[in-house]
């Protein structure tokens, strides 16, 4: 084994805080001051932060109170998914999914049992579809949601906070109800999902959702005329259009510079073909204009949980495809043949063709994609996650050049990034 | 500079920018909040009860006839965080095999329950039990005595699994 002695350490983190500091200091800025204050001065914000939302570390070098330089580093939550992705079955990873965007699991396990069926070549049926759709816009709500009470506690609305985590706390109820899990649901499966909802659990939603717009209502009433809230959220860490394409942003931070881009309508997957939303972008390209797009994002999912729970058909949950996909329960127990290709999926994995396949869905963040390649056996040979947060945090730099010290927290907040999916 | 001029702010009427009526909106508020009921729960006095779809401890399933497993190693095989370990003897009873040991690290365990959906003798289930406390790493590790429980106080989760699972 390869181990590294104390000095040897040491010295790659040195290597490692040069690098920083030698981004950090260049003299390539774009802001110009008409009376520059002599000393610059260099600041460590983060990793135990709390507006840096995880472990998330912000180097920022200021003049007065002017940032002109900020560099993110990324890494502290770094648990290796990728190459331990390449030690499991593709049925085993499912887990680890949770621990990506941790505040939006849901979506992160449709997205990966999405990838592997796509690998495998095979599509699930109505149903499940139709669940995996409803279970990621839930999730899409419940990430919002606290995207939104931490920006508001980001800028000193506290109240805020508290509120959205009540709401999220009733659909994380309902999450526990469908899956059995609040947090790390594990819910999706290659060929379909892990069980059925119950129509009590789907009446449960619909009374939420009924509920839900007066609440949503309840919240902004406070927040959105106030002067004070305006003031610290709306002209600062402006991210233009083109830059944000450049940059390769997804989700609600490039929706919040003008461009509707939204995998749900561009490549419609699940069933969102059939439902009846709007991508929701504003021009702003401020914190402003990100934090709305969110809010907006919300209406437009309650809508879409509406569609779904009157569509939603009757049917199997799984595929009959004993070779890939786990057999029922029941005719495990029973049948000879669905016994012994238990055994042999969980022995061996489900296998796909040797080849590469990408697949991506809008998560709440963004675009979450699964970049398979497979060697024919059960283990992938390489996954790589292209996550959005780590791609969302490339605007971070950007963003805050020329913005107040006390800006930046405003800004991190509306980039809304999850470290746990950002370093992987 | 990333900053621009503050549009939003002026679309604010009169009203909105005195700032004052948005004092006494919160403070009414404070006082509408203080006598509305609250959605905590106060933990250890008012327990949680959870349904059948609740994936807490994962245990095994107690018969009359003693336990449901027959050691076949399929559960730890799918473990994702590695926390069962299983070890198969043979017996005079009609099974023909049980478990001579069988632990779950639970603190290894992740509640994915991907132990009881492979299971193909419905020997192990997640039970309701969320409320897990050690004092020690030892005693984290917990045996076969400690995982068995009988078939009646794991109903609820039995019927669950037959008719969603
Ligand atoms: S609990 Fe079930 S899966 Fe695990 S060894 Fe026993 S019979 Fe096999
Ligand atoms: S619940 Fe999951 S982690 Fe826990 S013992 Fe079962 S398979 Fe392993």
């Amino acid at each position: 084994m390869n181990v590294k002695t104390r000095k040897a350490v040491d010295s790659i983190n040195k290597a490692r805080q040069a690098k920083i500091y030698a981004e950090l200091l260049d003299k390539d800025t774009s802001v110009l001051f008409d009376d520059p204050l002599k000393n610059d001065m260099v600041l460590n914000m983060g990793p135990q932060h709390p507006a840096t939302h995880g472990v998330l570390r912000v180097v920022l070098r200021l003049d007065g109170e002017t940032i002109i330089k900020c560099v993110p580093e990324l890494g502290y939550l770094h648990r290796g998914y990728e190459k331990l992705a390449e030690n499991l079955t593709y049925h085993e990873f499912i887990p680890h999914t949770d621990r990506l965007d941790y505040l939006a699991p849901m979506s992160n396990n449709v997205a990966i049992t999405l990838a592997i069926e796509n690998a495998l070549g095979m599509e699930s049926p109505e149903r499940a579809q139709w669940i995996r759709t409803l279970v990621s816009e839930l999730a899409r709500i419940s990430s919002h949601l606290m995207a939104m009470g931490s920006t508001c506690m980001d800028v000193g609305a506290l109240t805020i906070l508290l509120w959205t985590f009540v709401e999220r706390e009733k659909l994380y109820d309902i999450f526990e109800e469908i899956c059995g899990a609040r947090f790390t649901t594990s819910y999706s499966r290659i060929g379909g999902i892990a069980n059925d909802i119950n129509d009590t659990v789907l009446a449960k939603i619909r009374k939420w959702a009924e509920e839900f717009p007066k609440n949503l209502n309840h919240f902004t009433s406070l927040i959105h005329r106030n002067r004070i809230f305006i003031d610290r959220m709306a002209g600062i860490g402006l991210m233009p259009r083109d830059k944000a394409i450049e940059l390769g942003l997804t989700g609600p931070t490039l929706r919040g510079s003008g461009v509707a881009r939204d995998l749900r309508k561009d490549v419609p997957y699940l069933v969102y073909g059939r439902l009846d939303f709007d991508v929701m972008t504003r021009t702003e390209g401020d914190v402003w204009g990100r934090y709305m797009v969110r809010v907006d994002e919300m209406s437009q999912s309650l809508k879409m949980v509406h569609q779904i729970l009157d569509q939603m058909p009757k049917g199997e949950i799984r595929l009959n495809e004993p070779n890939v996909v786990l057999p029922k329960k029941s005719e495990i127990y029973t049948k000879m043949e669905e016994l012994i290709s238990d055994f042999m999926l969980i022995n061996f994995g489900a296998a796909p063709e040797k080849g590469e396949t990408y697949t991506a869905i809008e998560s709440p963040k963004g675009e979450l994609g699964f970049y398979i390649v497979s060697d024919g056996t059960g283990f992938p040979w390489r996954m790589k996650i292209r996550s959005p947060s780590t791609a969302n945090l490339q605007g971070l730099s950007h963003m805050a050049e020329g913005s107040m010290i006390s800006d930046i927290v405003a800004i991190i907040g509306s980039v809304d990034p999850i470290m746990g999916e950002a370093d992987k | 500079m990333n900053n621009t001029k503050n549009t939003e702010a002026e679309r604010l009427n009169f009203m909105e920018k005195l700032y004052l009526p948005e004092i006494a909106k919160g403070l009414g508020l404070t006082m509408k909040y203080m006598f509305k009921p609250k959605f905590t729960r106060q933990y250890p006095e008012e327990r949680f009860e959870p349904t059948g779809s609740y994936r807490g401890r994962p245990v095994l399933v107690d018969t009359t006839g003693g336990e449901r497993c027959v050691a076949c190693g399929l559960c730890s095989r799918v473990c994702p965080a590695l926390a069962i370990e299983v070890q198969a003897s043979e017996t005079e009873r009609e099974k023909e095999r049980y478990p001579v040991k069988f632990e779950i690290n639970m603190l290894r365990c992740i509640f994915c329950g991907f132990c009881e959906e492979v299971c193909p003798e419905e020997a192990i289930v997640m039970s309701k039990e969320y409320d897990i406390v050690f004092t020690s790493q030892e005693e984290a590790i917990l045996g076969k005595e400690d995982l068995l429980v009988p078939e009646e106080q794991l109903q609820d989760r039995l019927e669950y699994l037959a008719e969603y699972k």
